[in-house]
This record gives C-alpha cells, structure tokens and sequence, in this order.
C-alpha cells in the first residue's frame, strides 16, 4: 500500500513541477506549484515527518504561495504571459536531463535500504536526536542543540521584515510616472 | 517493492532538475523565482529522507530552518520585483539588462 | 666628559625644534632661546677644554647595522677637536648676540634663529663626528643650514638663486666626497677615524698606493666643495645674499673652514699627490682671490674674497704638511673675520642696508666702536705682526718657503703665489678701511650715520680683541691655571708646538729676520699705497685709471659666467635629451606596454557584464561542475 501512494504522489509532484515550468500563463504557474508543493508534504507523511508535512501545507503552500499569487495578480495581465524562450530552450533541455541523470546517478550512491527502521514516537533517552514523529521531538531539538540557529533564524525574519517595509515604500518618482510611457534609461 | 532510500532522492533529484531547468528557460522573473523555490522544496524532500532512514532528527530540524529561511526570502524578494516593476514597468528578464556593459 | 659633549651637541637641536614647533612667530622668543642656548654651549665648551686632561675621548654607539656595515656614531676628541670646539662655540654665541640686534626689525627672526641652531647642530656633529660618514651626515647638514639660511630673503630672487648655486655646488663637491667615503671603506674595510689611524700612522708606503691617491683625490673634492676651492668657488660670494651674521657664522668662521678641519683630520689618509695639489691650488687660490677682491664695490663681497683668498692659505698649509698650522690661521681667522664681517654688518645697518663702500666713508667719526674694532681685525688680516693674523699667516708664509728652500725651485712658486696674496691682502683692506672709514662721507645716510646698539658692539668688542690678543698664545704665557695667552691651554698645543718647530727650523736657515722684514714690508707697503691710491677719491681708482682691468677682477675673471654657459647650454641640452628618452621609454614600457594590457584585459572582461540574468545563471552552473569536478578530483 505505501508503495503506491510513493508513486503516486511523487508522479504527481514531478508533473506538477513540469506543468511549473512550461505553463504559459503565471498563475497556472502557481496553481501547478500548489499541487507540487501538496505532493511533497503527502511525501513527508509517507516518511513519517507529520509536523514538516504540516507545516509544508500551511507555511510553504499556504502563506508562500499566496503572496506569490498576491504579487502575480498585482501586476498586469498583458506582463503575465510571456513565453519560453526559444533559444534557450535547447539547452535548458539539455541542461535538464543532464541534470535528471546526474540526480539518479547520485541517488544510486546511497544504500538501497528497502526495511524501514521501527521508529517511536518519542524519542528515547539512548537516543535522544533519534527519529521520532512526535511534534515535541523537534521542540526538544530547536531548543537545546539548534538553539543559536532558532535564535539566529529569529534574527533574519526580523531583517526581512525590516527590509520588506523599505522595500516597498513608494518613492515620490515613483507615483509621477505613467504607466503607459516606455521605462526610464 | 518498497521505495527506498534511493527512490526518494530520485525524486528529490528531479525535482531539483526540473526547477533548475525552470530558472534558465523563463524569462517571467516571478516564475524563475517559484522554480528556485521548487529548488529549495527538492532540497528539503532529500534531507528528510536521510533523515529518516538514518534515524536521525537532525535532517529534520534542518527542514525546519529552510522552511523559514525560504519564507523570509521570498518575501523580500518578491518586495524587490515590485520595487523594480514600478521602475521599469516589465518582469521580463531579458528587459532588465540595465546591468550591460 | 663624553656626556657635556653629548649635551653640547643635543641643545642646539632641541632649541631648533623647539623654534620649528612652537617659535616661528615669536621671533624675540626665538632669538632669546637660541642666544642663551649658544651662550650655554660656549660655557659648557669652556668647562670640557678646561677640565680635559689631554688624552684623545673616543665613545662610539651602533646606529644602524646593514649586513657586514654597523653604521655608528661617536665622537672622537683629539686637540684639534679641541681647538675648532673652541672657535665653533664662542665665535657662534657672540655672532647670535649680534643677530639679536642686526635682525631686530626683521619680520622672519623665528626662522632666522631656528636656522641658526640647526646649524650649531650640524656644525658641532661635523666637529664632534668620529667616523666618515657620520661626518657626512653633518656635512650635509651643514649644506642645508647654509641654503635655508641664505634664502633668508626669499622674497628676492638673488637670494633663492644664490641659496640653490650654494646647495648644488657643494653636492658636486659631496658627490665626490661620498664616491671617496666608499672607496675608502672597501679598500680599508672600515670608516671610523681612529681603526684608520691606527692602519695608516706609521706605515706612509701605504699612501703610495693608487687606491690612497684615489680616495684621497675624492675625498679632496668634498674640500673643494665646501671650501670653495678651484673649481667650485663660485658659490661664496653669491652667498653674501644672505643676512651679514650668516655670512660671518658660515660663510666665514666655520662651514667653510669646516673643510680645512677635515682636513687637518683625515690628513694622515691623504696622499703626498693630493697634497701637492691642495698646496698649489690653495697657493693659486689666494693669489686670485686676492686680486679680485680688489675689484668689488660691495662690502661683503670684498671680505668674501678675501675670506677666499684664507682658506687658500689654509688649504696652502695642509698642503705643505703642516695641518696644525692650518687649524692655528683657522681659528685665528675666524676671529678676524668674524669681526670684519660683524663690522660690516653694523656699518650696512647704520647706512640704512646700504653696501657699496663708495656710499660710505667718514665712518671712523660716527661709529668709533666698530671703527676700532674693524681697524684691529683688518691688521690681523694684513698679518701686521703681534695681531692675531700675524702669527698664523706669516708661519704658513715661512713654510713655504722653507719647502722652496729644502726642496727646490718650482716651490718657490708657491712662495711667491702666497707672498703676492700677502701684498693683495694689505691692498684691498687697505682700500676696504680707508673708503669705508676715513675721508669724508659719500652720501647722506653715510652722513647721518650713529654707532649702532650694544647687541651689535658688545660681539664687535669681545672679537676684535682676540683679533688683536688670540695669537698671543704661542708665547706660552701660561695664566689661571688652564689659559695660555687668551686661549685655554689645552687647544693652544696643537698649533703651539708646530709653530715653535717651524721657527727653529726657520732661524737655522738663517733667513729668519730677512723673511720677517719681507712680510712686514709688504703689508705696511700695501695699506699706505691702499689709503694714497683709493683714500680720498668718489670712485674706485682702479675703474678710473683701467677699467679694463677692474672689469676682470669685478667679473671674478668670469668664472661665473663659464659655468652659466655651461650649465645653460651643454647640461641642459643633455638633460633635455636624457628626459625625452626617458618620456619616450616610459610611454612605451608602461604607457602602451602594461597601461595598454591592463585596458585590453578589462574590455575584454567588460564583455562578461551582460545584464541578463540567464548568462549569469549558466555561469553559476558552469562555476557548481567546476568545484564538484575539483572536490571528486
């Protein structure tokens, strides 16, 4: 039974991904990576990390995505749909399947481990970082070996936040061009 | 048969290949930047397969980290897009070559 | 004692430094601090020469150390030390206490006075210097001194012109000096004085070798340069640019006597072919100088020649053998002249900075003190007997012709040479006294004329009675423990001694009187046809009655005028061509050559720059299999 929910899920995640790439239209584009996105978090469950499938859906999906479609729809129509190009198409493509070789062939290094350890559902003390799927084993881990990280990661989300705001402040040039004018040199 | 180790990165493999190949072909700057983050959603698949067939959290909590780093990323960098598209009025990547010698 | 040495030679920098940070507008202050600095100097000088037991001091520290050469300095105290000590300190404190008056209107005193003592430095480093290039160090310094102090006017023209030919004329000079310095330690193996002495007294077949003529030519040419000897005297009378007190300090008492001390110095590394040519170049030079000094209006220039014509007779003596009798005029002149050209400064003063004797005259009357003072230096540089200069020149007078007597006949050139200088010297100061002070006055700031302050007499009367007294201590009239005559003892044996020598080699000759009646006949016979052909006339005579001739001697026998052309038109056309080829080499190698690379290289690298993202992209991933294949190996 796992076995098929793995494939199925995982086509539909690389269709989605291919569906990403080659849509014409930039909202497609994001709904595609919605379904993409969702995939992966149906992985996550498959490997038993509820929390970060949890979090995939509603972080990652959820608010990401939203403000990516936020942004899309903000701009105009006519700007939306703007094809691949073609000359580059070639060589993405090669590029592309260069790189799915390469990923197989690095897949190949690890071990095929087919009989997936039995893991608690809370960690043990003998081994404290072990896998487990409670929620609380990743309170346990942010809080005493990735504290500075957690800390630091605090930090960051202040700066970008900080840098959004400057960001997006309008400038006084800004409010007197005409949208219709061809852009300034 | 039972996906394994190997299957699982495989997947994280394509993924990945399929958003790089995304950043070089689209010229729309708000999809490169979703492929990148399709990028970054490969990179957490593999970590949390490892993770769980070595029976170690850290890969996890390592997710945990890119998740937030990805959020906070694409928030300033969609600010940035739009500071640039009311300059220049286009998301068209081969327009925005202000940069040229 | 070696710390008083130290001290004598540190105080006069610290009061230059002092003057450079903080004085350079207070000028009185500046002038204070240097004179009581000098005056110190001369207080400490007289305790070391009266406290010296008379056995050579040598103290040497290691400066600086490059590979196989310990560059060190040290002083190195001997009589001669002692003597030139002497002369330095007292003739500098009281030529300071007369700029204290001279200068007394000047707006620059600061500067003025910060240069003096930086020149009391250097001029003590040179005195003090045990080792060649520590020496040269000074002497360098001394050079600069000299070139800041004579543009002290910089606003004239002629000053910064005469400063600059000063400078660039003593290098030429130094060049040599230097290239001498290292011939001297590769041959040698070692700079310092005494490792040197050690090597060559004794062993004269050693200054028989081309490497001792060699070093010993180069090392001339520092003399030379400093001296103002042929071929680079054209330096000195320019000089006279400056204010009078330099002109006496430097020009006339010590820098360039600070050559015949070296002189008398290294005298045991000189070779008897440098010897012979000082002693013929000294002879010449005397004879020349004193003729052109009879064709010159201007009161400094005149006692420029004739501070020209003494060194001759010292670079005549050294040349002779006798350096002690060297150092003896050395300092005997440096009080006369000294005085001649204090007198001259307070007479220019009183005349409103007036220079041309011909606008003096009648001066005797108005200015009594530096009329007295002015009349015993000029006896003393007439060498009447019992003054001051009698005693030094007639002795170098005598060696010549004792050499012309024990060697042969082309010697008695040189006595000729030195006998004729002697008849020029009474003539042009007999000229100089009898236009300047007697007859009647010439002009109307002449006539109005008063004795000037007690800044500038005081100097006048405490040298001009050394002019009259200093010789008087080669009669051993030993007094107060440590004085012989007017001179601490312990200087006075390093001339003492030769001249009692020269005098009983002279009476066994048996031309003793008939010498001496000679030199006084000539020089009484000079000043009386001095004051009867040029007393009492408006003009100069000699312009009157043969121009042709005044006009050579005024032209310095255009000396001055060959050197102009040269510089004009041969070293700068090769200077011209020298810098186009090197524009020409430069424009090439760097201009085409590395600029040329280095503009290729970025117009190619521009090329990377091409605003789209997808390039960059590529090369990312280019950059990503680069660093993969390089960590696979």
């Amino acid at each position: 039974m796992p076995a098929f929910f793995f494939y199925f899920f995982s086509a539909l995640t690389i269709l989605a991904a291919l569906l990403v790439v080659l849509n014409r239209d930039a909202v497609n584009s994001a709904m595609c990576m919605i379904v993409s996105l969702a995939g992966v978090a149906a992985l996550f469950v498959l490997l038993q990390a509820y929390f970060l499938a949890v979090l995939q859906i509603v972080v990652y999906a959820g608010a990401v995505m939203v403000l990516f479609l936020f942004i899309i729809m903000l701009l105009d129509p006519k700007t939306r749909r703007i094809p691949v190009s073609e000359m580059n198409m070639v060589v993405g493509l090669a590029a592309l399947v260069m790189l799915a070789l390469g990923a197989f062939w690095l897949a190949r290094q690890y071990p095929a481990v087919a009989d997936l350890p039995q893991i608690p559902e809370l960690p043990t003390s003998q081994a404290p970082m072990g896998y487990a799927t409670a929620a609380k084993t990743f309170g346990f881990g942010l809080f005493t070996r990735y504290l500075l990280p957690f800390e630091v990661a605090g930090f960051l989300l202040l700066a970008a936040m900080v840098g959004v705001i400057v960001l997006s402040k309008r400038t006084p040039a800004d409010s007197h061009d005409d949208p219709a004018k061809p852009p300034r040199a | 048969m039972q996906p394994g180790l190997q299957a699982y990165l495989t997947v994280a493999g394509f993924l990945f290949a399929i958003g790089f190949a995304g950043v070089l072909l689209r010229k729309n700057t708000l999809v490169i930047f979703m492929c990148l983050e399709l990028m970054l959603t490969a990179s957490t698949l593999a970590l949390v397969a490892i993770s769980r067939f070595y029976n170690s959290m850290d890969g996890a909590l390592f997710v945990f980290f890119i998740i937030t780093v990805a959020a906070a990323e694409v928030a300033v960098g969609l600010a940035i897009i739009v500071a640039l598209y009311r300059r220049r009025h286009t998301v068209q990547v081969d327009e925005l070559n202000y940069l040229k010698h | 004692m070696s710390t008083m040495l130290t001290a004598i030679l540190l105080l006069p920098l610290g009061s230059a430094v002092l003057i450079a940070l903080f004085l350079r507008r207070r000028g009185g202050l500046a002038a204070a601090l240097s004179t009581t600095v000098g005056f110190i100097i001369m207080a400490l000088s007289l305790n070391v020469l009266l406290t010296w037991n008379g056995q050579d001091v040598h103290v040497s520290q290691e400066w600086l150390r490059f590979g196989a050469y310990a560059f060190s300095m040290g002083f190195y105290f001997n009589h001669q030390t002692a003597l030139m000590l002497l002369v330095v300190s007292f003739v500098a404190s009281w030529i300071q206490l007369f700029s204290v008056g001279y200068m007394h209107d000047d707006e620059a005193k600061g500067r003025f006075f910060g240069g003096l003592s930086i020149f009391m430095f250097s001029i003590l480093g040179i005195v003090l210097a045990d080792n060649l290039v520590m020496l040269f160090v000074f002497w360098e310094l001394v050079g600069f001194s000299s070139y800041m102090l004579i543009a002290h006017y910089y606003k004239t023209d002629f000053a910064n012109m005469a400063s600059k030919k000063a400078f660039i004329v003593n290098r030429v000079g130094d060049f040599g000096f230097l290239l001498g310095i290292v011939w001297c330690w590769s041959h040698y193996g070692t700079v310092s004085l005494i490792d040197l002495h050690t090597k060559l007294v004794g062993h004269p077949e050693l200054l028989g070798t081309h490497h001792a003529i060699g070093i010993s030519l180069l090392l001339m040419c520092g003399f030379v340069g400093k001296s103002a000897q042929f071929p680079l005297q054209v330096w000195l009378t320019d000089a006279m640019a400056g204010p009078t007190p330099v002109s006496a300090l430097i020009h006339a008492a010590t820098m360039v006597a600070a050559g015949i001390y070296f002189l008398a110095r290294v005298f045991f590394l000189l070779s008897p072919f440098t010897l012979h040519w000082i002693m013929w170049s000294g002879a010449a030079m005397t004879a020349f100088a004193g003729l052109c000094a009879l064709g010159q209006t201007d009161i400094k220039k005149t006692l420029a020649y004739s501070t020209l014509s003494h060194l001759g007779y010292m670079a005549c003596a050294v040349g002779l053998g006798y350096p002690e009798l060297a150092m003896f005029h050395l300092a005997m002149h440096a009080c006369f002249k000294a005085t001649l050209f204090l007198g001259s400064g307070s007479v220019i003063y009183a005349c409103h900075h007036e220079q041309d004797i011909y606008k003096m005259g009648g001066l005797l009357k108005k200015m009594p003190l530096t009329g007295i003072t002015f009349l015993l230096a000029s006896l003393a540089n007439c060498a009447i007997p019992l003054f001051s200069g009698g005693y030094s020149k007639d002795s170098i007078i005598t060696a010549a012709f004792l050499k012309g007597h024990a060697e042969g006949s082309v010697y008695f050139g040189v006595y000729v040479l030195v006998l004729f200088g002697a008849l020029c010297t009474a003539l042009y100061t007999g000229r100089l006294f009898s236009v300047v002070f007697l007859g009647k006055a010439r002009s109307e700031e002449a006539s109005h004329a008063h004795e000037s302050s007690p800044f500038m007499t005081i100097p006048l009367v405490v040298l001009g009675l050394l002019s009259l007294g200093g010789g008087w201590a080669v009669y051993g009239w030993t007094w107060g423990g440590h004085f012989t005559g007017l001179l601490p003892s312990s200087c006075v044996v390093v001339f003492a001694e030769a001249f009692n020598n020269l005098h009983e080699a002279v009476e066994k000759s048996g031309a003793a009187n008939i010498l001496e009646a000679v030199n006084i006949a000539i020089a009484v016979a000079g000043l009386v046809v001095a004051y009867l052909f040029y007393g009492r006339a408006q003009t100069d005579a000699l312009a009157a009655k043969s121009p042709g001739a005044f006009h050579v001697l005024e032209r310095h026998g255009w000396f001055d005028d060959i050197y102009d052309w040269y510089v004009a038109q041969v070293q700068q056309r090769v200077a011209d061509i020298v810098g186009a080829v090197d524009l020409l080499l430069f424009k090439f190698t760097f201009g085409w050559g590395s600029g040329g690379l280095a503009g290729l290289t970025g117009s190619v690298l521009r090329r990377f720059q091409t605003g789209s993202i997808h390039s960059y992209v590529y090369w990312f991933l280019a950059g990503v299999i680069l660093f993969w294949a390089l960590s696979v190996g």
